[in-house]
C-alpha cells in the first residue's frame, strides 16, 4: 500500500531536478553573487584593503586605481560593511567564473587645489 | 595467517581521504592502523597573519559541512575573552542557523549512509530534502554552505518576517518528509539485517575512550553540550537529548533521525521566543588572556582554545574536533567486523577529515 502511494504521488509530481544550462533558476535577492564597485564616490582611503581577509583588494593611491582579485575573493562582504562612502555593494547576480582574474577600475578622483599658505605674520 | 588490505585514502564511500590499513584473517578484521594527514592545511598557524576579526572566516573554512558552527564557536570564544554579552536576538539567530547546519549535515550523512549499504533511491531522497534546507540557508545568510553569519559581537544579518515564514514552512514540510525516511531506516528488513548488532560499543567503553556526539549517545550516554551551562540558551527551547541504548550502527542511525526532529522543534520554539532588538554590539580593544569554549556540532563536541597577547592578532588557536575524538572508538569497533561491513562502520562515526587535520 505504501509503495502504491509513492508511485501515484511520483507520477503526479513535477521532476525534482531542472535541465540546468537551459533552465536557470532566478537568484534569491539575498544571495551574495558578486561585489559591485562604484568609483564615483571613492576617496581611495584603503579601508576595504585593510579589512579584506584574503587580501583580494588592492588600492593604489599613486595610480588612482582599485583592484579586485576574483580568484581570491571569498564573498565575506567585510569590505562592503567597512566602506565609509558606501561605494561597494553586493549584487545577487552570480559572477562569471574564470572570465578575468583581476578587475582593475580607475577612480576619477579630482585633486583638490592646495590651499595657499598663509603669509607669515609679521 | 593474516593479510593487510589498504582501505582508502580514495574509496567510493569516503568523501574525504583517510587511510586505514586493515589486518584481515579470512574475512574478518583483526587489527586496524589509521593514517591521517592528506588534507592538512596549517590553518592554526595561518591565523598568525590575520587579525581576530578576520580569523572568523578562516575558522569557517575548517569544515565545509559544519562551517557556521565553527564560526559560532570561535566568535563565542573571543566574546568570552572580551567578557562581552551579545544581544539575545543575535543568540537566537545563531541557534537557528546552527540547527539548519545540523539538519543539512545529518540529511547528507543519512544519504551517504544509505549509499554505503547500497540503497540508492533512499540516498537521492535524503539529498533532495537537504536541498530545501540549503535554499533556506541561502536566503537567510547569502550562501549555501559557508554561511558567514556570525561575527565577534553578534551576527551579520537579521531575520525578516519573510525569512521566518519560510523557516516555518520548511519545518512543516521537512517533518513529514523526515518521518517518511524514518520509516525506511527504522523498519526496512534489509536495512535492519545490515545494521542491527554491527560494531557494538558498550556504554562504559564509549565514555572512557572519549567518544563524542551521536556515537556516544547511541551507546546510552546522555551527554550533550546543549544541555550544559556552556550553551544554556537551549534550556528554554524544549530540547531533549536523543539517546539509544544498544550502541550498534542501527542505534546511531536512530539517534541522528531523532536529532533531526528535535532540530525542527528547536527552530520552531526559537522563532516563537525570539525578541526584537539589536543584533550586534561593538567590541573594542585587543584580546588578552586565554579562553575555552565548546559547542555541539552535528558530529559531536568541538572545543576551541584561544590565546591573545594584547595585539590585534591572536597568539594561539587550538581546535579539538569531534572526529578526532571518535577515531579511537572506531579502532575499537572495527575488530571482529566482516570486510564488507567496514565501509558502514567507518561511516557511522560520520568522519570529517578536513575538520580533524585543519
Amino acid at each position: 500500500m505504501g509503495m502504491l502511494n509513492l508511485v501515484l504521488t511520483n507520477i503526479s509530481r513535477k521532476p525534482a531536478t531542472r535541465l540546468y544550462p537551459f533552465e536557470i533558476r532566478e537568484p534569491f535577492k539575498e544571495f551574495k553573487g558578486r561585489i559591485v564597485f562604484d568609483p564615483e564616490n571613492c576617496i581611495l582611503c584603503g579601508l576595504c584593503q585593510k579589512k579584506c581577509p584574503p587580501d583580494a583588494i588592492t588600492v593604489t593611491k599613486a595610480d588612482k586605481t582599485w583592484e579586485l582579485n576574483l580568484f581570491r575573493c571569498i564573498m565575506c562582504t567585510e569590505c562592503v560593511n567597512g566602506c565609509p562612502k558606501g561605494c561597494l555593494s553586493i549584487s545577487n547576480e552570480r559572477a562569471k567564473t574564470g572570465a578575468k582574474e583581476v578587475i582593475k577600475i580607475a577612480v576619477p578622483i579630482v585633486d583638490k587645489p592646495k590651499a595657499p599658505k598663509a603669509a607669515p605674520s609679521k | 595467517m593474516t593479510t593487510v588490505i589498504p582501505f582508502g585514502p580514495q574509496h567510493p564511500v569516503l568523501p574525504e581521504p583517510v587511510s586505514l590499513k586493515l589486518e584481515i584473517d579470512d574475512d574478518v578484521v583483526v587489527g586496524v592502523l589509521p593514517s591521517l594527514g592528506y588534507v592538512h592545511r596549517g590553518l592554526e598557524t595561518f591565523i598568525n597573519t590575520k587579525d581576530f576579526n578576520q580569523t572568523t572566516y578562516v575558522c569557517e573554512r575548517i569544515c565545509g559541512i559544519c562551517s557556521a558552527l565553527h564560526g559560532i564557536t570561535y566568535t563565542r570564544t573571543v566574546e568570552k575573552l572580551f567578557d562581552t554579552e551579545i544581544p539575545e536576538r543575535a543568540q537566537y539567530i545563531r541557534v537557528i542557523v546552527g540547527e539548519l547546519n545540523r539538519l543539512h549535515s545529518h540529511l547528507l550523512w543519512l544519504g551517504l549512509f544509505a549509499d554505503g549499504f547500497g540503497f540508492e533511491s533512499l540516498f537521492y531522497e535524503c539529498w533532495k530534502y537537504r536541498e530545501e534546507v540549503l535554499d533556506v540557508a541561502e536566503r537567510i545568510c547569502g550562501n549555501r554552505v559557508i554561511h558567514s553569519i556570525s561575527k565577534v559581537g553578534g551576527v551579520t544579518r537579521d531575520l525578516t518576517k519573510e525569512h521566518i515564514d519560510m523557516l516555518l514552512k520548511m519545518c512543516d514540510s521537512l517533518e513529514t518528509e523526515i518521518k517518511n525516511i524514518e520509516k525506511v531506516f527504522v523498519n526496512n528488513y534489509t536495512v535492519k539485517q545490515r545494521l542491527v548488532g554491527l560494531a557494538t560499543l558498550s556504554k562504559q567503553v564509549a565514555y572512557e575512550v572519549g567518544t563524542a556526539g551521536p556515537t556516544l549517545r547511541g551507546s546510552g550516554n546522555a551527554i550533550d553540550v546543549r544541555e550544559t551551562p556552556d550553551w544554556d540558551i537551549y534550556k528554554d527551547l524544549g530540547f531533549k537529548t536523543a539517546v539509544e541504548k544498544d550502541g550498534d550502527c542501527y542505534a546511531r542511525t536512530k539517534v541522528r533521525i531523532t536529532e533531526l526532529l528535535n532540530s525542527l522543534t528547536i527552530i520552531r520554539n526559537a522563532i516563537s521566543k525570539m525578541p526584537e532588538g539589536e543584533i550586534e554590539v561593538r567590541v573594542k580593544g585587543f584580546p588578552t588572556g586565554e579562553a575555552i569554549m565548546r559547542t555541539e556540532q552535528p558530529r559531536g563536541e568541538v572545543i576551541y582554545y584561544v590565546k591573545g597577547n594584547g595585539t590585534k592578532k591572536l597568539e594561539r588557536l587550538k581546535v579539538r574536533t569531534p572526529t578526532f575524538a571518535n577515531i579511537p572508538s572506531l579502532l575499537l569497533m572495527l575488530p571482529g567486523v566482516k570486510l564488507a561491513d567496514v565501509p558502514i562502520v567507518v561511516l557511522t562515526i560520520d568522519p570529517c577529515v578536513s575538520c580533524t587535520e585543519r
